[in-house]
């Protein structure tokens, strides 16, 4: 297939708006059955139209720049921040030969605008003048620094396993001893995947009874949704990361590899959505102590770990 | 000035500087950070706390009152007697029946009415339905201000039950206008009290189990809540903390054992109290008040005697004053009414539980984090229908 068909539609811009409206719509579905209710119901059979009316909604609100903001940098960022996790997508081998570009260091690259996220949404929150943005822009970055270095260190015990940083080639290495032994990087992963990208019960940031909505306070319609796509967006991607690390990515008996790929990061959502359900937010201090005291010594002492098996193994 | 609403031919006049003066010119000048949580705010309510942030530390709070007054006290003036109660009511919808039977035994002692048996057991129901349906929307939403929805819902499940047997009794689901001065409005019926047996039903054997799983001794929740807005013994006296926050200082103060009204003087239940004084322990006060409850009204309803439900009530009452407290969901409601001899009554003052509530806040928010401003509000249980009336 030609790149730029595969780029348009099948792992591109299509795709992820469809990936998009599913895993709002599955989010909305899922809690709802958790708190006894019935969720979308109209739009569409069972309701499955119900994001793509909200999407269509907020792109038909007025562009509502308030007077102080600064309004270039305002109405830039969301769409910088789109490009930034559309990037993260190319990387991604969804089956064998569904994946845009593939290079040596796909891992990095993933990583490194991973880690690029933080002053995104810092400079959201600050060109809004607003008071709770500006707080909630602090938050960010501060809860996304703290989260990151144990991604890295958990995504780096899995490359140094492997040895490689090429996506295809860990899939094709990966076996049952390396997800036993990746065990722990991926809880790790996983966990620190929830604070990068504020996740519930790491929802600080946004946390609605404290700061309003954080750095999307002052924003709405078109911008609010390219916004909002671009957080779920990161999400997926780092879930479709760490299916590649520690799952064995579209490996798997019978099924075409693409099912198996989105049977798996399917059961991580399913993990986040339970979690949204069940757990309260924790705090600032409370979170910040848990990432420098706990999660990252375990992510050092994991890699360290994996260093001595690798000794081993060759 | 180009946006639409200027273009619609309206005009704002924006207070751009207003003079500031005093502790607050101070806390400005130290480069503190002034928030207004409230009044158009996700957990706020119609009402706003000042609050002056250093970081993430809270320094100063001023709570700011008055969005929803609705002048309660005044109306009553023009009302009669028994039409009063609607007013009276609408102090806080989510437990209306607890204000309807203050106001109405204080009516009952000026007129010297003595309401019939069946009367005070059935405002016994009632008045535990209504700590029930309130209760469980407190529950909901202390979980609720850490962003999870889950037992808000759950909550509205269990609740829906109970406001389906206040629609078989009265007609309305919320504001039922249902006990009135001389006993109350209709006749428990024995579809009503199959209704409220199978709410109770639904609450002890589907809700509490339930919830009980998963929300209490939920660690990350305690995380959250223990040892945050501690209030100790003295303190809470001292602050005139009411309800549930009182008790969950180790005051055993309740009205219904203390000074018995209605039919709790014949009924056996115990008051809950807790000794740490945090907001987890008045989410567990509120938690076991709502099983006791559920208790209660088996009991009352397993007593319920045969006879009239209502008795007449004067159209004129003889001048008089009266000063009634009844324990309401969210603690000591006083009534102090006063007749001069008229149709209607001369002046009704209501002595609110949320309102004592309210300004413990500044002692109680004093060195907490940003993010405990919420749960210390949720867990101090007030009503700004109450706050302001």
């Amino acid at each position: 297939m030609e790149a730029w068909i595969k780029a348009i539609f099948f792992p591109g811009f299509l795709f992820l708006l469809v990936v998009f409206l599913t895993i709002f719509y599955l989010e909305r579905k899922v809690l709802a059955d958790v708190h006894l209710r019935t969720g979308p119901y109209y739009v569409g059979k069972w309701g499955i139209l119900q994001t793509t009316a909200d999407v269509f909604k907020l792109l038909q609100k007025e562009f509502v720049i308030q007077r102080r903001a600064n309004k270039l940098l305002f109405s830039l960022i969301p769409f910088v921040a789109f490009l930034m996790v559309a990037i993260l997508i190319a990387f991604i081998p969804f089956s064998e030969h569904s994946y845009i570009v593939s290079t040596s260091f796909d891992l990095l690259v993933i990583l490194a605008l991973v880690t690029g996220m933080p002053p995104v949404f810092f400079y959201a929150g600050w060109a809004s003048k607003s008071k709770y943005s500006f707080i909630g822009g602090l938050r960010v970055v501060n809860q996304m620094i703290s989260g990151e270095i144990p991604l890295w260190l958990s995504a780096l015990a899995a490359a140094v396993f492997y040895g490689t940083l090429n996506h295809l080639q860990i899939v094709h290495e990966s076996s049952w001893l390396g997800f036993f032994i990746l065990l722990p990087a991926f809880l790790i992963f996983i966990t620190a995947t929830l604070i990068v990208t504020d996740r519930p019960p790491f929802d600080i940031p946004e946390a609605e009874q404290e700061v309003v909505y954080g750095f999307l306070t002052e924003f709405g319609g078109f911008n609010y949704a390219i916004l909002a796509v671009a957080k779920l967006i990161e999400l997926f991607a780092l879930f479709s990361v760490a299916v590649i690390l520690f799952l064995g990515g579209f490996k798997g008996p019978i099924l075409p590899g693409i099912v198996w790929f989105f049977v798996k990061v399917a059961v991580l959502y399913l993990f986040t959505f339970v979690v949204r359900a069940s757990t309260p937010r924790i705090r600032m201090d409370q979170l910040l102590r848990f990432c420098w005291k706990v999660l990252t010594p375990v992510a050092l002492l994991n890699l360290a770990f994996i260093i001595l098996v690798k000794m081993f193994i060759s | 000035m180009g946006n639409s609403i200027s273009l619609a031919g309206y005009t704002f006049v924006v207070e751009e500087s207003k003079e500031i003066s005093g502790e607050d010119l101070g806390l400005l000048q130290e480069k503190l950070l002034q928030l207004n949580w409230g009044v158009q705010h996700p957990a706020s309510g119609p009402m706003r706390l000042k609050l002056w942030v250093d970081g993430d530390e809270v320094v100063k709070v001023d709570p700011d009152i008055g969005y929803v007054l609705r002048l309660l006290e005044k109306l009553v003036e023009y009302r009669t007697w028994i039409n009063a109660v609607v007013n009276v009511e609408r102090a806080c919808f989510m437990d209306d029946f607890g204000t309807m039977a203050g106001y109405s035994i204080a009516a009952e002692k000026i007129a010297g009415v003595e309401v019939p048996k069946k009367a005070d057991y059935v405002r016994t129901i009632l008045c535990e339905g209504g700590r029930i349906v309130s209760h469980l929307i407190g529950l909901g939403s202390f979980v609720g201000v850490m962003g999870v929805h889950t037992p808000m819902q759950w909550a509205l499940i269990a609740r829906e039950k109970f406001l389906d047997a206040f629609e078989v009794y009265s007609g309305q689901r919320i504001a039922t206008a249902s006990i009135i001065p001389g006993g109350v409005r209709y006749e428990p019926t024995g579809k009503f009290i199959e209704k409220m047996i199978s709410a109770v039903d639904f609450l002890e054997k589907e809700f509490i189990p339930r919830y009980a799983e998963v929300f209490i001794d939920n660690p990350t929740l305690k995380l959250r809540s223990q040892g945050i807005g501690v209030v100790p013994k003295e303190k809470a006296v001292e602050l005139g903390l009411a309800g549930p926050a009182l008790r969950a200082s180790g005051v055993a103060s309740d009205v219904r054992k203390d000074y018995p009204y209605a039919a709790y003087g014949e009924l056996d239940f115990k008051v809950v109290t807790k000794e740490e004084g945090d907001a987890y322990a008045r989410y567990l006060v509120l938690w076991e008040e709502l099983i006791e409850s559920a208790k209660i009204i088996r009991q009352a309803i397993e007593g319920l005697p045969e006879g009239e439900w209502r008795t007449k009530f004067p159209i004129k009452v003889p001048p008089g004053e009266a000063y009634v407290n009844v324990e309401w969901a969210r603690g000591c409601f006083g009534f102090h009414l006063i007749s001069d001899g008229g149709t209607g009554p001369y002046r009704l003052k209501m002595r609110a539980p949320s309102f004592a509530n309210v300004w413990a806040l500044p002692e109680i928010m004093k060195n907490v984090k940003l993010a405990d401003v919420p749960v210390i509000f949720a867990s101090l249980y007030m009503c700004h229908g109450d706050i302001d009336r």
